[in-house]
C-alpha cells in the first residue's frame, strides 16, 4: 500500500514539477478552449450570397426570385447578364450559387407546360451547397404546387380535393437534439473530448518518458500512477466536459454522475495509453511530435464527424483502440442526447477494456523497465533521482 | 549551403528517429485520412420506422425508405419512445413516424402526416437521413400521385408531367460527382503536412541549434546566416513537397478528383505553404531555443488550423478575428488555392491572390527567423 502511495506523489510531483508538462495539460485548456471554438462561434449560415442569371425577365420569373430570396438561408446578391458571369463571380468567391431562369419561363408555366429551372449550388464547400440548395428549392417547391393546384382548380376540381391531390401527406422533419442545425453544438462537445485526450497523453507521456526507474511491485507503481490521473483530472474533466460547454452556451442534457462515469475509465484508458505511446517512442520531443499529428485522424476516426458508417472496417477496428473513439460517442450521447447510463453501457465496457489492456501493457512495460534497470546498477540507488537532462 | 544540405541528407541516414517523424509520419497519416474518406459518400444509416398503420400503403413506404441509397431500415419500433430510445442509444440515426389509419386518411383526401425524425447531433449522418427520408417519400408521394390521376383518365406521362409545373435541375457546381473525397481530403491532406512540417523543420533544427550544440559552426560552413538557414530548411521542403507531391499522385491519379487549373500555380502554391509551414516551426523553436515549448506553440496554431480553412463551416461566416486569425496561417490560403485550381477550374488572375498571401506569410516569417538568429550568433559570440 505504501508504494501505491509513493507512486501517487511521485506522478503528481513530476506534472507539477516539470514547466513544460505544467503548460501542456494546464495552460493549453485556457488556449485551446479560446482558439478552438473561434471558427464556430457564429453558430448558423444565413443568407449565403446567390447570383441571379433572369434570362426571362417576367412578373412570374422576378416573383420566383423574390421568394428565394425571402427564404432564410439564401439571399439574391446580385444579377448576371449570362452564366459566364455568374461562374465568374462564385470563382471570386462572391456567390455560392447560381439561380438560372431560363427564357420562356413564364409562357411555357402558362401554356400548362413543365417550366423547369435551373440551379448551380457550389460543391466546393459543403455546407453552402446544402444551403443554397436548401433555400432554392423550398420555395421552388412551394410554388410548384400553388401552380399545379391552381391548374387542378381550374379545372373544376375543389380546393380540398386540389389540395389532397397536389400533396396527398404532409411531410413533416423533426431534428433531435440540435433542432437549429447549430455548428458549434454540433462541433465542440467533440472537439472537448479530443483537446482533453490530446493534452493529456502528451503531457503524461511526457512524464513517463522523463522518469527514471522507480521502486517498487510494478502493479503497485501503475495503480499508484493511476490514482495520480483521476486525482488531477477528477478538477479537469468537469472543466472541460461541463464548464467549458456551459461557457460556450451548447445544450446539457446530461447528468454529473453519467459524466463521471464515463470520465473515470476514460482517463484512465488514456493515461495508461499514454505510457505505452512514451515506451514506444522513447524521447519526449519524438512523442509530442507523433501525438500532434496524430489528433485530426483520431477525430475523424472517431466516427463522429464523419460517419462511421463510411469507414473502411480494417481502420474502424483500429479505430476502437484510440479512447476518444468511444469516449466521444458516449460523451455526446449523455450530455447532448439525454442518455442514460444503461443506453451507454457499450461505451462503458468499451472503455474498462481498453483500460484493462493498456494496463496489462504498462505492467509488462513497467516489469521490462525494473529489470533493465537491475541488469544496469544491481544496488539500486535509493537517493532522489537527478533531474533528466535535455 | 550545399554542404549544408548534404551533411542534412546524411543525417537522415543515420537518424532514423529523424526519417521516421519526417517520412514515415507523414506518410502513414495521409494514408490513414485517404483510407478513412475513400468510401466517398456514406450510405446505408440505420433508420427505425414506426409504422402504426400496418397497411399495403404503409407498407410500401416501408419499402421505398429502405431502398433509398442513404437508408437502411434495421428496425420496427412499436412507439415513438421506444423509437427515441433507439437514436438516443445509437441503434439508429433516425426514425420515420407513419401515423394509424395512415393508407385510409389518403384515400379520403385528409392528408395526413409523415413525421420524420433525426439525429441531428451527429449532423453529417443526421442530414443524410433526412434526405434519404425526404427523398424517398416524394417518390412514394409522386406515385401515389400519378396513380389518383390516371385513375381520372389521364395519360401516364401526362399525368407526370403535371406534377412538377417548376422542376428543379439541380446541378453541383465544380464537384459533379459530389464526392466528399474531392473537397475533404484536399484540405485534410495540407493540414496534417502543415502539421508535421513544422514540428519537423523544429525538430531538426533543435538537433542544431538547442542549447549546449553549437549553430556558430553552420553559419560558418554556409557562409552566412541566411544560407545557414537555407541549408537547414531546404532538405526537407525537398522531403515535404515529395510526399505531397505523391499524395497528389494518390488523389488526381488514383482517386480521380479533378485537375482544372493551372499546375505551374499549384505548384508555386506547394513550394511556399510548405517553406511557411516548416518557418512555423523554425521560428517557434529559434525564439524559445527549447523543443517542448516550440512543440506547444506549433500545436497552438496548427492543431486547430482545419477549421479555420472553412472547408465545414465556412470562413466567409466568421467572426472577423476568426477569419484575421486563419488568414495568417498558411494552410488556409494553401486550402483555397488546390480547390481554386483543383476543382472549380479559376482564372489565374483571381487565384494569384492566395499564392501572393502565401509569400507574404513567407517572407514575413523568414524575417522574423533570420532576425532572432542573428541575435542569438552575437550573443553566442560575446559569450565566446
Amino acid at each position: 500500500m505504501r508504494s501505491v502511495w509513493r507512486s501517487i506523489e511521485a506522478e503528481l510531483r513530476a506534472i507539477f514539477a516539470d514547466p513544460q508538462v505544467r503548460s501542456i495539460i494546464l495552460a493549453s485548456l485556457v488556449i485551446y478552449a479560446l482558439i478552438y471554438p473561434l471558427p464556430y462561434r457564429a453558430e448558423l449560415l444565413r443568407d449565403v450570397p446567390v447570383v441571379l442569371v433572369d434570362l426571362d425577365r417576367t412578373t412570374t420569373s422576378a416573383e420566383l426570385a423574390r421568394r428565394v430570396d425571402a427564404s432564410e438561408p439564401v439571399t439574391v446578391s446580385a444579377d448576371a447578364r449570362d452564366m459566364a458571369q455568374a461562374v465568374r463571380m462564385v470563382q471570386e468567391r462572391l456567390a455560392y450559387g447560381v439561380l438560372l431562369i431560363p427564357e420562356g419561363f413564364e409562357r411555357e408555366l402558362l401554356r400548362g407546360r413543365q417550366s423547369p429551372v435551373a440551379l448551380y449550388a457550389d460543391a466546393s464547400y459543403f455546407l453552402m451547397y446544402q444551403r443554397v440548395m436548401q433555400g432554392a428549392a423550398v420555395p421552388l417547391r412551394q410554388m410548384g404546387a400553388e401552380v399545379e393546384l391552381g391548374r387542378l382548380i381550374a379545372s373544376g376540381s375543389s380546393y380540398v380535393v386540389a389540395q389532397a391531390q397536389v400533396s396527398p401527406a404532409i411531410q413533416v422533419e423533426v431534428p433531435l437534439f440540435n433542432p437549429v442545425a447549430g455548428y458549434a453544438t454540433y462541433v465542440l462537445p467533440a472537439a472537448f473530448v479530443l483537446i482533453l485526450q490530446q493534452t493529456m497523453l502528451m503531457g503524461l507521456a511526457l512524464v513517463a518518458t522523463r522518469r527514471s526507474a522507480g521502486g517498487g511491485h510494478p502493479v503497485w507503481l501503475v495503480l499508484g500512477r493511476m490514482g495520480a490521473w483521476v486525482a488531477l483530472y477528477a478538477l479537469l474533466l468537469p472543466l472541460y466536459l461541463i464548464v467549458l460547454p456551459f461557457l460556450y452556451g451548447l445544450p446539457n442534457l446530461g447528468r454529473v454522475d453519467a459524466v463521471l462515469a464515463i470520465g473515470l475509465p476514460f482517463i484512465l484508458a488514456t493515461g495508461l495509453l499514454a505510457q505505452c505511446v512514451a515506451a514506444l517512442f522513447r524521447t519526449a520531443d519524438v512523442v509530442q511530435v507523433v501525438l500532434l499529428a496524430l489528433g485530426l485522424p483520431f477525430f475523424f476516426l472517431s466516427g463522429f464527424a464523419w460517419p462511421v458508417e463510411a469507414i473502411p472496417p480494417a481502420l474502424n477496428v483500429l479505430a476502437q483502440f484510440v479512447p476518444s473513439t468511444p469516449a466521444i460517442d458516449g460523451f455526446v450521447r449523455v450530455s447532448q442526447m439525454g442518455a442514460q447510463l444503461p443506453d451507454v453501457a457499450p461505451t462503458l465496457w468499451h472503455l474498462w477494456a481498453l483500460v484493462a489492456a493498456f494496463g496489462v501493457a504498462c505492467v509488462v512495460i513497467e516489469t521490462r523497465r525494473l529489470n533493465r534497470a537491475a541488469s544496469l546498477n544491481p544496488t539500486p540507488d535509493i537517493s532522489e533521482p537527478a533531474p533528466e537532462q535535455r | 549551403m550545399w554542404r549544408l544540405m548534404l551533411r542534412e541528407f546524411r543525417l537522415l541516414l543515420r537518424r532514423p528517429v529523424l526519417a521516421g517523424l519526417v517520412v514515415l509520419l507523414p506518410v502513414l497519416m495521409i494514408a490513414v485520412l485517404i483510407g478513412i474518406f475513400r468510401a466517398g459518400i456514406p450510405v446505408g444509416m440505420a433508420v427505425a420506422v414506426v409504422d402504426l398503420d400496418h397497411s399495403d400503403l404503409s407498407r410500401s413506404v416501408s419499402r421505398m425508405l429502405d431502398a433509398a441509397p442513404e437508408l437502411q431500415v434495421t428496425h420496427q419500433a412499436r412507439s415513438l419512445s421506444e423509437a427515441r430510445a433507439l437514436i438516443v442509444s445509437g441503434a439508429v440515426r433516425g426514425a420515420i413516424w407513419l401515423p394509424p389509419d395512415f393508407e385510409r386518411d389518403i384515400a379520403r383526401g385528409d392528408r395526413p402526416e409523415i413525421v420524420t425524425f433525426y439525429d441531428n447531433q451527429h449532423m453529417s449522418a443526421g442530414s443524410m437521413v433526412a434526405r434519404g427520408a425526404r427523398n424517398a417519400i416524394d417518390t412514394a408521394l409522386a406515385g401515389l400521385r400519378v396513380s389518383i390521376r390516371q385513375g381520372q383518365g389521364e395519360a401516364p406521362v401526362q399525368a407526370q408531367v403535371a406534377l412538377q409545373p417548376i422542376p428543379l435541375q439541380a446541378h453541383a457546381l465544380f464537384n459533379p460527382a459530389f464526392d466528399y473525397v474531392h473537397f475533404l481530403l484536399a484540405a485534410l491532406v495540407p493540414t496534417v503536412s502543415q502539421i508535421i512540417a513544422a514540428a519537423g523543420t523544429a525538430y531538426a533544427i533543435s538537433l542544431d541549434f538547442a542549447p549546449g550544440r553549437h549553430p556558430q559552426v553552420l553559419v560558418r560552413m554556409a557562409g552566412g546566416l541566411l544560407p545557414a538557414l537555407l541549408g537547414k530548411i531546404l532538405p526537407y521542403t525537398l522531403m515535404f513537397l515529395l510526399i505531397l507531391g505523391l499524395s497528389d499522385v494518390a488523389l488526381y491519379g488514383w482517386l480521380g478528383v479533378p485537375l482544372r487549373g493551372s499546375l505551374l500555380l499549384m505548384a508555386a502554391g506547394a513550394l511556399l505553404f510548405v517553406l511557411a509551414a516548416q518557418l512555423i516551426g523554425a521560428v517557434a523553436f529559434v525564439l524559445t531555443r527549447d523543443m517542448g515549448t516550440a512543440a506547444s506553440i506549433i500545436a497552438v496554431i496548427t492543431a486547430p488550423a482545419f477549421g479555420f480553412m472553412g472547408l465545414g463551416f465556412p470562413r466567409e461566416a466568421m467572426s472577423p478575428l476568426a477569419q484575421l486569425w486563419g488568414a495568417m496561417i498558411p494552410g488556409t490560403w494553401y486550402v483555397e488555392l488546390r480547390i481554386d485550381q483543383s476543382l472549380r477550374a479559376t482564372p489565374v488572375e483571381i487565384s494569384i491572390w492566395p499564392v501572393l498571401w502565401l509569400a507574404l506569410i513567407t517572407v514575413g516569417l523568414a524575417a522574423l527567423a533570420l532576425a532572432q538568429l542573428a541575435r542569438m550568433r552575437r550573443t553566442l559570440e560575446v559569450g565566446a
